[in-house]
């Protein structure tokens, strides 16, 4: 009631001729940042702040927030149509988005993508409307081995689903996790495994592997196929729009699960990268018929899309409730907050009511904004692809390395593009999953901190994880999802031997 | 010239080996135990090692067991294995990786602008087929397309060479 | 044989800093190298005199704001060892520039760099839960004698300066935490507001959030005298009324983070009295007050001989703590 009264209040600030034009201004940057990839929300916002000191708050978090949400958009377009991650966030929705899309579906496909991710961010915002007092308690039961059982769900859910063999992806999946681990290991303080390069003291950034990987690998197989470029063309056609929208009620299952996922996510820290490549994995171990997951099955764009978006808004939540961001760019704003002179932290919904709901208010609104311009604009980035590739290809090769360099000004960061492109290529080629890669790469360090943390605490005892309610149950769910699975296939393989399609 | 899946495996199987075995021996220079604190700072690259060892191990027997069939079912009149790359395909990879190499050093040593000027220019006037004056056009517009964005509106320095400088660019 | 020379040259430097006008400005665009991520501690004070810089037009060309958190700062750090010489490149950072090199194997020591100012002082204080049954800060260090090596004693990072504070109160006391280390201050603050951890040693900025909501209360400050005056936080309480750990009959007469700023070493002295004057421009500006205040930082303008003093004192202090935990790397 007193929330509801308070959103109100928050639209009469929000709704201004002043800040919708942030709001239009701010998605339309983050749109650009969101396709180049490399070029990313955490990078574009931390530009922004110097801007922002003109601004008062409202309208300042209002432009940061709505250039996030653009870029979220963004990084979806590029996947579907390139199959270039423009956020690491969009990576799962390259596995079905971009075959959709090939197929010749590619307007089915971005509508899929920005109706779903405008449905798990309205998620999202409803969910922060409700819980805005509540969540701050709740995320203060979170310990480092709560944080640890998160994080080993995030692993699991994705192991667990894996359609690869299990030594490649456990391949796939040791690798990132010791790429992850090379640099300075701030919990221990130690630096490791950089064997005295310089280089590698700063270890090595997700964001620049995901560019070799995905970019420069996929660029190798286009290549290695004729000089084609196997992007997909797409003219945004009303009426396939219309259609696909009127095909979204079917999916209600997958919306309602990855949104749950993606609330989850964002609320604790796993952020959105960890919650779509879960909530992808999760869609695909529950369906049972159909086309296969990874050749352009609608589930495929929708699970990700909306888990992402949801658990990027509810990223918010945390960030302002209890000054703990879920994600790189939550961080971000967050110093904008204090650079602005406000302390993020349970006292702020009751200080700063105008700031605080002003900032959910706008999050309704450039949402909307969002999906509108996203379709309106997705022509013109389609019609790079127009372009024959002997020219447009080596233009994405100098955007990927540019991109890798701006990660952190590290000329060795263009070596290492070149490196993850072969490995990308090749890893493709002989059925190594590149997905657990980046997820280890992303959630590793993380979860070996929280492990470390929980050990250090219980004096060396694994008991820990299982010491309250809270944490089993998270290990349980977390252990089931690595198990079940592989079991429920070998039960269903006796159960009925009438094969699947 | 044609590279067989067999022994693209097998490399691939021995190079992950590899990356485990370096994770190993320098997570054994940290310590791989539990001190007072907890666990050392190599136990858990220690561990990951390990795993990644035994699991290309895996990998490469696996390999070995698939080509040992392959070859009795191609004896046995079978279909032979498909290669990995045959000699075409690897023709137009390697001329693109070569490309991709040259233009990592050129920008390394020019830097980015001067690298993707040169770099797009040669694919659309070499591979492309477009007359040099129009390739080389595209080249600049995408350099300067680059500057606007990156320098100009975002304030994010791109890595430079020896010729920005001349003309008054930093 | 160069490290030699660019010592003897930062040392001309420093004799040299008396603050004559400069006949050096800046040619192109400055680089402000910033040792944390975006939205640190350190990101947000070299955006503050960023933004007063470029308002009020001390320096002239566009600064360009460039993060280099890699290894705690070290990579900014090896960044201004490679940019030998450079006049448009500053480095910010904290102690870290310092007591890095004594706790890690890096290539670069203190004399790649020359320091041209120290902005503010960032307090420590000891924290605990507002429930906690700990009074003052002896409470907390007594019942860790009792129970030694049980009670958790949070703080960001391993041998940096939470863990390095915490050392210090065992080693003055005798008494022994369980240290716990995390990845930031806000991490450690909310843990602590949870009750995962029982104390913590943030800086004000972190904790003031946790604070003005009673989640958590401060027990004493590791400062000479008190903190300045500011408006109630919490309660009827204000900065001022933390009573300092000495008060408390904790003997440790000071501890705290300076926040500065530093060139290349090589470069002409002409150069160090530019940014010497420029950031004396920021420290004088009503801007910087503000985010003082904000940030319950102590003002504190440290340049020239009394920064070198400083820096040789805090850098003395600290390797004392490193050598007696056996944390010195060789």
């Amino acid at each position: 009631m007193g929330n509801f009264d308070l959103l109100m209040h928050g639209f009469g600030i929000a709704i201004t001729p002043m800040h919708l034009m942030l709001m239009v201004g701010g998605v339309m940057m983050g749109l650009i940042v969101g396709v180049l990839p490399g070029l990313g929300a955490p990078n574009g916002v931390s530009l922004l702040i110097p801007l922002t000191f003109a601004l008062d708050p409202t309208s300042a978090i209002i432009l940061l927030s709505s250039m996030y949400w653009g870029a979220l958009f963004g990084g979806s377009t590029t996947s579907i149509l390139f199959n270039i991650p423009g956020e690491p966030s969009s990576v799962a929705t390259t596995f079905d988005g971009y075959p959709l899309a090939r197929s010749g579906q590619s307007t089915r496909a971005l509508t899929l993508a920005f109706m779903s991710a405008g449905f798990g961010a309205l998620l999202g915002v409803i969910v922060i409307t409700l819980l805005a007092g509540w969540a701050s308690n709740f995320a203060l039961k979170f310990g480092a081995p709560e944080y640890f059982a998160v994080y080993f769900l995030a692993f699991a859910a994705f192991i667990g689903m894996g359609s690869a063999a299990p030594m490649k992806t456990l391949v796939s999946l040791a690798a990132g996790l010791l790429l992850a681990s090379v640099g300075m290991d701030s919990v221990t303080g130690s630096i490791r495994l950089t064997f005295g390069f310089e280089d590698l003291l700063g270890g090595i950034s997700f964001l620049v592997v995901v560019i070799g990987l995905f970019g420069i690998g996929e660029l190798l197989s286009t290549v290695q196929e004729g000089l084609r470029f196997r992007g997909v063309a797409s003219k945004i056609d009303l009426r396939d729009v219309f259609k696909t929208i009127a095909e979204l009620p079917r999916y209600w299952a997958t919306y309602i699960r990855s949104g749950l996922i993606g609330i989850w996510m964002g609320i604790t820290p796993g952020g959105p990268t960890a919650a779509s490549f879960m909530s992808y994995g999760i869609a695909r171990s529950s369906s049972r018929k159909g086309v296969p997951f990874g050749t352009g099955r609608p589930e495929g764009i929708v699970a990700p899309e909306t888990a992402d978006h949801s658990a990027g808004s509810c990223a918010m939540l945390p960030m302002l409730a209890l000054g703990v961001p879920s994600s790189a760019t939550a961080a971000v704003m967050m110093g904008g907050l204090m650079i602005w002179g406000l302390t993020p932290g349970p006292m702020l919904f009751a200080t700063q009511p105008d700031f605080v709901w002003g900032l959910i208010a706008s999050m309704y609104v450039s949402n909307l904004i969002g999906v509108i311009l996203v379709l309106a604009t997705v022509p013109m980035f389609a019609a790079l692809l127009r372009i024959p590739f002997t020219i447009i290809g080596p233009m994405i090769v100098a955007i990927c390395f540019v991109g890798a360099y701006t990660v952190s000004n590290a000329t060795f960061d263009l070596w290492l593009v070149l490196l993850f492109g072969l490995v990308g290529y090749l890893f493709s080629r002989l059925d190594y999953p590149l997905a657990p890669l980046v997820l280890a790469m992303v959630l590793g360090h993380k979860a070996e901190n929280a492990f470390h943390q929980s050990m250090v605490l219980s004096d060396g005892s694994l008991g820990i994880f299982f010491a309250n309610p809270l944490v089993s149950s998270i290990m349980i769910v977390g252990i089931a999802l690595l198990v079940l699975p592989k079991l429920m296939q070998h039960g269903s393989r006796l159960w009925r031997r009438a094969p699947v399609e | 010239m044609t590279i067989k899946v067999f022994h693209a495996e097998l490399g691939t199987a021995v190079a992950t080996g590899l990356l485990g075995l370096a994770g190993v021996i320098g997570a054994s220079e940290l310590g791989y135990g539990w001190e007072e604190s907890g666990p050392q700072a190599g136990y858990f690259p220690f561990y990951v090692g390990l795993i990644l060892i035994g699991a290309s191990l895996w990998n490469l027997v696996s390999a070995f067991v698939h080509h040992r069939e392959a070859v009795a079912h191609a004896a046995s009149g079978g279909d032979t294995e498909e290669p990995f790359l045959d000699r075409e395909r690897a023709g137009r990879l390697g001329v693109f990786i070569a490309a991709l190499l040259a233009f990592v050093i050129v920008t390394l040593t020019m830097g980015i602008y001067v690298g993707s000027i040169l770099y797009i220019t040669w694919s659309a006037w070499r591979q492309g087929g477009y007359r040099l004056p129009l390739a080389f056009g595209v080249g600049l517009a995408f350099a300067v397309a680059l500057y606007v964005i990156f320098e100009a509106i975002f304030k994010i320095p791109l890595l430079k060479g020896p010729i920005e400088p001349l003309l008054g660019i930093y | 044989m160069t490290k030699t020379k660019t010592g003897l040259l930062a040392a001309t430097a420093l004799m040299l800093a008396a603050p004559a006008f400069a006949d050096f400005a800046p040619t192109r665009p400055v680089e402000f190298i910033v040792a944390s991520g975006a939205g640190g501690g350190t990101d947000n004070f070299a955006r503050t005199i960023q933004a007063v810089l470029t308002r009020d037009e001390i320096v002239e060309r566009p600064i360009v704001v460039l993060n280099k958190g890699g290894g705690s700062g070290a990579e900014a750090f090896l960044y201004a060892r490679q940019n030998e010489g450079d006049p448009h490149k500053l480095v910010f950072g904290t102690n870290n520039v310092y007591l890095l090199p004594h706790v890690a194997k890096l290539a670069y020591t203190v004399e790649d760099l020359q320091p041209v100012a120290a902005l503010a002082l960032d307090e420590f204080l000891v924290w605990v839960k507002a429930d906690s049954p700990y009074q003052n800060v002896m409470d907390l260090v007594n019942a860790a004698k009792e129970a030694p090596g049980t009670i958790p004693f949070g703080g960001s990072q391993s041998k940096d300066t939470d863990e390095t504070l915490v050392a210090l109160i065992e080693q003055t006391t005798g008494a022994d935490f369980k240290y716990v280390p995390f990845n930031g201050g806000g991490e450690v603050g909310v843990q602590l507001a949870g009750g995962h951890v029982a104390a913590n040693v943030n800086n004000p900025n972190e904790n003031a959030g946790q604070w003005q909501a009673g989640a958590i209360r401060p027990l004493c400050v590791f400062a000479p005298q008190r903190m300045a005056e500011s408006e109630p936080v919490s309660g009827d309480m204000g900065w001022h009324d933390i009573p300092t750990c000495k008060e408390q009959g904790l003997e440790i007469e000071s501890y705290q983070m300076p926040r500065t700023v530093w060139l290349p070493a090589g470069t002409e002295p002409e150069v160090l009295a530019y940014y010497q004057a420029a950031m004396q421009k920021v420290a004088e500006s009503q801007d910087w007050k503000d985010y003082l205040a904000k940030t319950s930082q102590s003002a504190s303008f440290l340049t020239g001989n009394e920064l070198a003093e400083f820096i040789k004192t805090s850098e003395a202090n600290a390797v004392k703590v490193f050598e007696a935990e056996g944390w010195t790397a060789q």
